[in-house]
């Protein structure tokens, strides 16, 4: 292909690109005149380029068009959902010719009759004609799955930016070369800061020539949730917000079918259809929010819906369906794990299958690829209020801040990312418990499984896991745990790099780098570790695997019964409160605590929650504060914080329950618990003495 | 298999390699193990920039591999599969021949590990060789039999 026809699919193609939510802002407000111009801009400049070629088809497609557009800017028409149709219809023809032609097909083939026709003012409207155009082929051979741009353009500034570092660092090159000649190496260090500072500013440039705004992702996405809609019946607005946020270009291809996927569920699955939506006292407009944005070295894509969120209770009967927990396992799970169960293979709660989506194929595989970018997926959903998936992703994938370790001997290296804290060995505030052949370790208070990195690999560690430095690994998805290594080495910047499929498929490492030594060093892949060592609270693998590990991570046993965490009041009471209300374990500094007024409040992660269990007031001190996340029955009740002194263990309430003395305490009694007496808290009362507005309105 | 070959000894036979897949023969260095990986994947080196993923030629035939730490100047032969870089070891490499003729099918039992990664074999001006097939050597023995 020459380079003037390259040059022209490569415009078309950005054009279209561009245009993409033009076109639906356009039928949604047919008065916009911006929206109408920048189309009528399209199809114009279309048609001016295919008089350097020989397209007739493009050419008369555009000129058919561009009548069309013209009468409307004129104003001898008005806007319908005809010709908003039909325009579209000429806009995708243009792009499949386009594609065509970067193919090489043959376009003469092909018959464009019936969208031109369509564009006749009184013309049938094309969706009635829909059996007449699947029957009319584009006319050229299959067309080919549409590769990944191949080309790009850049603002000049940075390719004049990068030439000037590549001229300084020839400067410095040779200026070094003259040092050496010399043979003064004490005065070459100068030049050598010089020559990294240029090749910090170069690797920059060049890192910034690959990020490309995530509106190149956005954009496509009003037209596919239109025409979504459109097949469904139902009504979606999309608000995209953060289109300016850069990412890798290689992560925005890699996302493209992930997050095509989630929306497809949103619109397919999540949002209503109109009728229902006004049952539900809701606007009978859906609406899909798309927002992204940048924290530190990660970048935060948040897409919402305001549908009717995720049936857990089916989620839990298709799972106890499929086998993949028992009936009473999946009673007992909570909210936040029922909707996990969406990430499982097999499982959708679509009620049939329908063309769009609902197969059950689909979020595990999201999932899987958001994981394998390094990146991590969440979901959240209110039910009748809607659904919003959270991802978090890297800002490039070449270059991860890492930190190295050696265990049995030898290097390897983990993503800073995940690595919590490190804890060294003998530090008072550790402990460990062993139970059957799995390490439990203690910091703290925190519970949490332990492996050691040694075992893993099958090396000989240098000392037991008891006596080793810990990584406290959080993972993603939030889960914790402790990574024995024999010696904590350094921070390094690294470039990855994948390695031979062979030891990519071990489910160890996620690729190696080459140290400044020029030593070869596996980079761990935490989250696969993690899973087949059973570190997950994901009940998905849980079921293959020992309870014990992730038990005191917040999991009930899987035995019937009220699971129950007992912990130490801040007034040195044993008290237990039941684990499915308990939504998280938090620490915080005690300063955010304020105890003071008639309401005591504290402020977790920029909110502000009301706290209880500070009756007797809150020490003063540097040790953290220890605060259990409590949700109530009815989720829209919101979250309260317990403040504790310390979590014992997390227990199953056997045996009677004796009623409390009339102490004006928010306890349902007392019982027996590992051989002592135990209070336990009332969680509705404590609601309502903390929340009781909430509580109100809710009800 | 067109075009000259690379000849070589491989796990003490004489073996030929489609030049046109070699990428280099250098002498390797350090080695980084890889735990955990099959067992005909020594580890990795690093060649300039890049990283080398080093096959165990005799493990990856089924064969006993050599005891001990790799000695100093073993050579190895690069090439690019699937744009990864492997080094297979080799005891010796003879150097580059035209093929007489084409290859011929095996004549007698070469041995399951080398029935499975030869092609062929064929006449070199280094005497009669195995025509390997790289991507299968690299594959290493199928995981039933490991």
């Amino acid at each position: 292909m020459d380079d003037l026809l390259a040059d022209f699919v490569a415009e078309t193609r950005d054009m279209m690109q561009a245009m993409a939510g033009e076109l639906v802002a356009w039928e949604r407000t047919p008065d916009d005149r911006e929206s109408l111009d920048t189309i009528f801009r399209f199809v114009h400049t279309v048609k001016g380029n295919c008089g350097f070629f020989d397209f007739p088809r493009l050419e008369r497609l555009s000129h058919a068009a561009e009548t069309a557009l013209a009468d409307v800017r004129s104003g001898n028409r008005t806007v319908d959902v005809r010709l908003v149709d039909a325009v579209l219809a000429i806009i995708d023809r243009i792009g499949e010719l386009t594609d065509a032609i970067e193919g090489g097909s043959d376009l003469d083939r092909g018959d464009d009759e019936h969208l031109i026709a369509a564009l006749e003012d009184g013309a049938g409207a094309l969706r009635d004609m829909a059996p007449l155009l699947a029957a009319e082929t584009i006319g050229t051979s299959a067309p080919a799955p549409t590769a990944p741009q191949r080309s790009i353009r850049l603002p000049l500034d940075l390719i004049d930016r990068v030439m000037s570092d590549v001229s300084d660092l020839v400067l410095a090159r040779n200026e070094l070369a003259r040092t050496l000649r010399l043979g003064a190496p004490d005065t070459g260090d100068g030049t050598l800061e010089r020559l990294s500072a240029i090749i910090d500013s170069l690797r920059d440039g060049v890192t910034r020539m690959r990020m490309q705004r995530i509106d190149t992702l956005f954009g496509a996405l009003p037209r596919l949730v239109r025409d979504l809609a459109a097949d469904l019946g139902k009504e979606v607005l999309v608000d995209c917000e953060g289109g300016d946020v850069e990412l890798d270009r290689e992560l925005i291809e890699m996302l493209r079918d992930p997050l095509t996927h989630i929306i497809r569920n949103a619109v397919d699955h999540g949002i209503e259809p109109p009728h229902q939506r006004i049952a539900a006292g809701k606007h009978e407009e859906g609406v899909l929010k798309l927002h992204a944005r940048q924290a530190d070295n990660r970048i935060h894509l948040e897409i919402t819906d305001d549908g009717r969120g995720i049936d857990g209770e089916r989620l839990v009967a298709k799972a106890v369906e499929a086998g993949l927990c028992t009936a009473a396992e999946g009673a007992a799970y909570d909210r936040r794990e029922r909707q996990q169960l969406i990430f499982h293979p097999g499982l959708s709660t679509a009620a049939a299958v329908t063309a769009v989506s609902g197969r059950g194929v689909g979020m595990d595989v999201v999932r899987a690829n958001i994981e394998r970018i390094g990146g991590a997926i969440k979901v959240c959903s209110e039910p009748g209020q809607g659904t919003r998936f959270t991802l978090a992703l890297p800002l490039t994938l070449s270059i991860v801040p890492s930190l190295t370790v050696c265990s049995g001997g030898q290097m390897f290296a983990i993503p800073r990312g995940v690595v919590e804290e490190i804890v060294h060995a003998g530090n008072a505030a550790l402990d460990f418990a062993r139970m059957g052949d799995a390490l439990l370790a203690n910091v703290r208070g925190r519970r949490m499984g332990c492996l050691s990195l040694a075992d893993v690999l099958g090396l000989s560690a240098a000392q037991a896991a008891e006596n080793a430095p810990l990584v406290l690994i959080r993972l993603a998805g939030g889960d914790l745990f402790a990574l024995a290594v024999d010696r904590v080495l350094d921070h390094e910047d690294l470039v990855i790099k994948p390695v031979a499929p062979a030891i990519m498929q071990l489910g160890l490492y996620a690729g190696a780098t080459l140290l400044d030594s020029g030593e070869p060093v596996m980079m761990l892949d935490m989250a696969s570790i993690a899973r087949t060592h059973a570190m997950l609270r994901d009940h998905a693998d849980r079921t293959a695997t020992a309870p014990a590990a992730d038990r005191v991570q917040g999991h009930r046993p899987r035995t019937a019964g009220l699971t129950v965490l007992v912990y130490t009041s801040l007034a040195g009471r044993r008290r237990a409160i039941r684990m499915d209300r308990v939504m998280r374990i938090e620490r915080v500094a005690r300063t955010d605590a304020d105890c003071g007024g008639a309401r005591p409040q504290i402020a977790i992660d920029g909110a502000i929650l009301p706290l209880a269990g500070c009756e007797t007031g809150i020490a003063p001190g540097d040790r953290p504060l220890t605060i259990l996340r409590l949700a109530a029955d009815n989720p829209a009740a919101g979250e309260i914080a317990l403040a504790i002194d310390a979590i014992e263990d997390t227990a199953l309430l056997e045996g009677p329950v004796l009623p409390p003395l009339g102490s004006g305490q928010p306890l349902l009694g007392s019982a027996m618990i590992g051989g002592a007496l135990c209070e336990l808290v009332d969680c509705d009362a404590l609601f309502a003495a903390h929340r009781p507005a909430l509580i109100g309105a809710a009800r | 298999m067109s075009g000259p070959v690379l000849c070589v000894t491989l796990a003490g036979r004489s073996a030929a390699i489609d030049a046109a897949a070699v990428h280099s023969v250098v002498e390797l260095g350090a080695l980084t193990p890889v735990p955990r990986a099959p067992a005909h994947i020594l580890g990795l080196a690093a060649l300039r920039s890049r990283t080398l993923t080093v096959i165990d030629s005799r493990a990856a035939l089924g064969l006993a591999a050599a005891p001990g730490p790799l000695p100093a100047g073993q050579q190895a032969v690069i090439t690019d599969i699937d744009g990864h870089a492997y080094a297979l070891l080799v005891d010796d490499v003879a150097g580059v021949s035209d093929l007489a003729g084409e290859p011929e099918p095996i004549i007698g039992r070469a041995g399951p590990g080398w029935e499975r990664v030869a092609r062929g074999a064929g006449d070199t001006a280094f005497g009669p060789a195995l025509l390997i097939d790289l991507p299968a050597l690299v594959a290493g023995l199928p995981a039933m039999a490991a």
